[in-house]
């Protein structure tokens, strides 16, 4: 069973996020970690492979620094990792991502694509489905159960909250949830053989593209400015007996706020 | 003029909210003069449901096939973007639901455009057109243009009014969309309706927690009434698990747990630093104390000064009496 | 000149910090209400092979360098005092003296098991009248045909009660003073050795420290722990550098540990309308906590590159102690002011760091006895 697991390296859920004052660059505090479903989905290639045997390969879109995420895959178990090396599509938009991550796939033997759900900075969760249009594959989203069998897998989907249980044909591309599974902490020999090992770079213009395609005249959709998050106002106070301040709050609730 | 293709969810008899709120929404746009609409669906049609969304869009087109049976999201992809390529349209806008996120990322690989996930607000009237969506958690939010042709774009629930347009009656048109024979490579075998766990505080959207102004356990039964009419999980304070009135895993706080739900609702609180630091990043707080100096007011959005055994059960009433109404 | 960390060493930074974050933190409070030797996350981490973290690779080890080192000492201490006090007795101290000179037969029995954690070990030199003075040690071993005898009381025993072997300092003949200093390993279960009293602790609770009582102990000769007699004093001075940079490393995991508290108080806690951190007081001690904490990095990470290196360390690796330690002790001070009332609460963790701050200063050498020491080497003898 040859597994590829798409990982994305993205800023530290805590690190600080602030809007630069051209209003079109973020500056995110240098702290950095394997996006949280990844992980899962990482964890769930390697006991795949614990079952059924086979190799489990990582691969991840991004500058530089995105290879300590890669060497974590490595630490974790991983067999091999590459990185496909070029800023500009690591920022691009979820197209041209799916794009670059799509023709890397197509170099590689395959039963298995994992990815999370989604990464926790752009909150997109569009790139693990365009991978699978891109190469023509089935994909089955939002994932909590995966069992792998003589070229088929059923899986539990939690796409709408109920559990669906789905067969599907492989290969295929799975995109993992949490509850997943519980990743696993590296042990030292894993992290030994992380620092040590080389992790091949592939530059954009090995898979047919171009450096302009990933910057954002190339993309399909271009982030044009940021904005804040609106900041807490001051509290409003709803008057009134028990029940008209109960229905007051109803209506804000529903009607203003939507969150209900 | 383009061309808005609202892609419609539907359950039954009834569309799903978050796809009423788009095609409401859609209405809208051509009510202005600034676009067309049609809107389409996949599955099967009763009269009540057909009648419900033409009094909603021009134009109801139901695409059909053998292979649409069931949910797929190759065979949903190809669908909506053979539809979409069909009517030139300029625009394909989806609730932002499981389905919608799941299939509509492929439908733009195949249209060889871009998608705009899980937007919470247009600027409709910019040149370019830009979709607001938030990112990093809601950390911030970033208005997206798209260039490429036709833009898809999903909608989070709630982000649209639903007023209902009025004096509409369109057409209704079935389509066969004639897809290969096995091209659809995943097959639902059951679904599992076994009752969910209760969400994990730390997950939960919604939360209504209590403090010690519940002045006893058993009174954390008007805390459990409101949660469960809103699908709320319940939280508690320190003080309240130390008294052994709730379970420690239910502790909000410093040294519980840290939530951040879309609405947190806290009774009895007073708004100890300890719990404050588990909750303060809560999207919308609605606090109801009898003090009004109460701490905990320095940090919601709403306050109801007032006795919460009779605020909350009032709460829980009009809860009820609004989710018949919807 | 190069500051930074390799590739390598922000990797292995990244790693051991979360998987700090993970098993250690969640459990800190718990190790120090409670007070006992945590064997669940014993267990737990020392699976992972961080225990072999010093030596090579043929022998199960990691092979880390000093620096290396330094930043596993740091992050296993801001997870957990108690804890990583345990951990870094295995990984230097309890082990360093059978590593190089045990026969493979000790190493077998005592080593490879510690390097896995199979086995707790300590080293223990310090006894009631002696511990920076270690001319003044009382704990005998006399030679009778191919055993050594020892006896004496050890005093202040990281992991003393819960050791399966100790590496004890005693002296062959009283007159010798430091001359007269070996190392001898003893196993648990040797008639005559058993611990006694356990100190209840400030600080650095969760690592049980306290008395190993030696009466009439007679081990096999092999358990010298010297290549030739009375250089104990020599043989210690070959990772006293270390140990007394790793103590620093300790207090900068305890530092970031009070800081970080520091700081999501400093954004959440409102006063006067606004988060305390908007005001120039409040932002002022951030600076100066930053500033030593940096300073006392600094100290540590070029003592280790020198220790590294085979460079002279000895001045700076007591410097890098005790301004790292003094630093720990500012920061945390600053830190339950910060909280104000709250940090004086033992519901919240800055006075835990607080606590265990305190512990630092003592082992590796007071700063009374380093400060003497380094004065000495800067004046000279005269």
């Amino acid at each position: 069973m040859n597994i590829l697991v798409l990982i994305k390296q993205v800023p530290d859920p805590e690190a600080l996020v602030e809007i630069a004052a051209s209003g079109k660059d973020l500056n995110i505090e240098p702290k950095f970690v394997i996006n949280l479903f990844d992980e899962f989905a990482l964890e769930e290639a390697l006991r795949i492979r614990e079952k059924h045997g086979g190799n489990v390969k990582a691969i991840s879109l991004g500058g530089t620094k995105a290879i300590e995420a890669l060497r974590t895959a490595i630490a974790m178990g991983a067999d091999e990792a590459m990185l496909i090396e070029d800023e500009s599509f690591a920022g691009s938009d979820g197209y041209n991502t799916a794009l670059a991550l799509s023709r890397a796939v197509q170099k590689e033997t395959f039963d298995i694509i994992l990815c999370g759900r989604q990464a926790i900075d752009a909150d997109r969760g569009e790139v693990p489905q365009m991978v699978a249009q891109f190469l023509g594959l089935p994909h089955v989203g939002v994932v909590v159960k995966l069992d792998v069998d003589d070229g088929k897998a059923v899986v539990e989907s939690v796409l709408e909250g109920t559990k669906e249980v789905i067969e599907v044909t492989l290969p295929a591309i799975f995109t993992a949830q949490k509850g997943l599974n519980e990743p696993r902490v590296p042990l030292i020999t894993g992290v030994m053989k992380a620092m040590k090992v080389q992790i091949p770079k592939v530059p954009v213009e090995d898979l047919g593209l171009t450096k302009e395609m990933g910057g954002p005249d190339g993309s399909k959709t271009r982030i044009e400015r940021y904005l804040p998050r609106k900041k807490r106002p001051a509290v409003q106070f709803i008057e009134g007996e028990p029940r008209q301040a109960a229905a007051e709050i109803v209506r804000i609730l529903a009607d203003v706020e939507r969150v209900i | 003029m383009d061309k808005v293709l609202v892609f419609v969810e539907t359950k039954g008899d009834e569309p799903r909210k978050a796809s009423m709120e788009v095609l409401c929404e859609a209405a809208r746009l051509a009510e202005s003069g600034r676009f067309s609409m049609e809107a389409v669906c996949l599955g099967a049609v009763s009269d009540v449901l057909k009648n419900r969304l033409l009094s909603c869009t021009h134009k109801l087109v139901r695409l059909t096939d053998p292979e649409l049976a069931a949910y797929s999201p190759e065979g949903y992809a190809h669908a909506v973007a053979g539809h979409a390529r069909q009517i030139g349209a300029g625009m394909i806008m989806a609730g932002a639901t499981g389905v919608g996120r799941d299939f509509l990322p492929r439908t733009a690989v195949i249209l060889e455009t871009g998608i705009v996930s899980d937007v919470t607000a247009a600027n409709w009237f910019d040149d370019p057109i830009t979709f607001v969506r938030p990112m990093f958690g809601g950390k911030v939010f970033a208005e997206v243009a798209c260039p490429a042709s036709p833009v898809v774009v999903t909608v989070r629930p709630n982000s649209f009014a639903m007023d209902m347009p009025e004096g509409i009656n369109g057409e209704y048109v079935e389509v066969a969309v004639g897809l290969q024979a096995g091209s659809i490579h995943t097959r639902l075998l059951r679904v599992d309706d076994t009752r969910k766990d209760a969400v994990d505080i730390t997950e939960a959207d919604l939360i209504v927690a209590g403090g010690r102004g519940l002045k006893a356990a058993e009174n954390f039964k008007v805390i459990e009434d409101l949660a469960v009419v809103i699908g709320a999980t319940v939280g508690a304070t320190r003080s309240v698990v130390d008294a052994k009135w709730r379970d420690q895993a239910d502790q909000i706080g410093k040294s519980g747990k840290t939530v951040s739900p879309k609405l947190y609702i806290g009774a009895g609180i007073s708004g100890a630093i300890h719990h404050i630091m588990g909750m303060d990043s809560s999207k919308v707080i609605v606090a109801v104390n009898r003090d009004p100096n109460a701490i905990i007011f320095n940090y919601a959005n709403y306050g109801i000064v007032g006795d919460l055994f009779e605020v909350l059960p009032a709460m829980t009433e009009e809860f009820k009496r609004h989710k018949e109404r919807v | 000149m190069d500051f930074a960390f390799t590739e390598e060493q922000q990797f292995f930074k990244k790693i051991i910090t979360d998987t700090v974050d993970r098993m250690v933190v969640p459990k800190a409070r718990e190790i120090d209400e409670k007070d006992e030797f945590p064997w669940e996350l014993w267990k737990d981490f020392t699976k992972l092979g961080y225990l072999g973290l010093r030596y090579p690779e043929e022998i199960g080890g990691m092979n880390a360098d000093p620096v290396t080192a330094m930043i596993f000492y740091e992050q296993i201490a801001r997870g957990s005092v108690g804890f990583a006090q345990s951990v870094i007795m295995n990984i230097l101290m309890g082990t360093y003296f059978v590593y190089r000179f045990g026969s493979e037969e000790i190493k077998k029995r005592c080593l490879y098991p510690a390097m896995k954690g199979e086995k707790v070990t300590t080293m223990c030199f310090t006894e009631d009248q002696s511990g920076s003075d270690l001319s003044a040690t009382r704990t005998t071993a006399v030679k009778d045909g191919n055993e050594w005898v020892i006896n004496g009381t050890k005093m202040w025993i990281t992991n003393g009660p819960v050791a399966d072997f100790a590496t004890v300092l005693a002296t062959t003949d009283l007159s010798l003073g430091a001359k007269g200093l070996n190392f001898f390993l003893v196993e648990k279960g040797t008639p005559g050795f058993a611990p006694g009293q356990i100190i209840d602790k400030l600080g650095c609770r969760g690592t049980i420290t306290g008395e190993l009582v030696f009466d009439n102990v007679r081990i096999p000769e092999e358990n010298l722990m010297g290549a030739e007699l009375n250089k104990g004093v020599e043989y210690l001075g070959e990772i006293l550098d270390e140990v007394r940079v790793m103590t620093a490393a300790m207090a900068m995991g305890i530092a970031q540990a009070a800081y970080n508290e520091g700081l999501e108080y400093a954004r959440k806690r409102i006063a006067f309308g606004k988060t305390i951190g908007n005001y120039q007081l409040i932002r002022a001690k951030f600076a100066d906590m930053a500033t030593e904490m940096e300073a006392s990095r600094l100290l540590i990470y070029s003592a280790a590159w020198k220790i590294k290196e085979k460079l002279p360390s000895r001045l700076e690796a007591a410097m890098a102690k005790m301004f790292a330690t003094e630093t720990c002790l500012k920061v945390v001070d600053e830190v339950t002011r910060i909280w104000g009332a709250n940090g004086f609460a033992n519901e919240y963790n800055p006075q835990r760091h607080f606590r265990d701050a305190r512990f630092l200063l003592y082992g590796g050498g007071t700063h009374e006895i380093l400060k003497d020491f380094m004065g000495r080497i800067l004046i000279g003898k005269s």
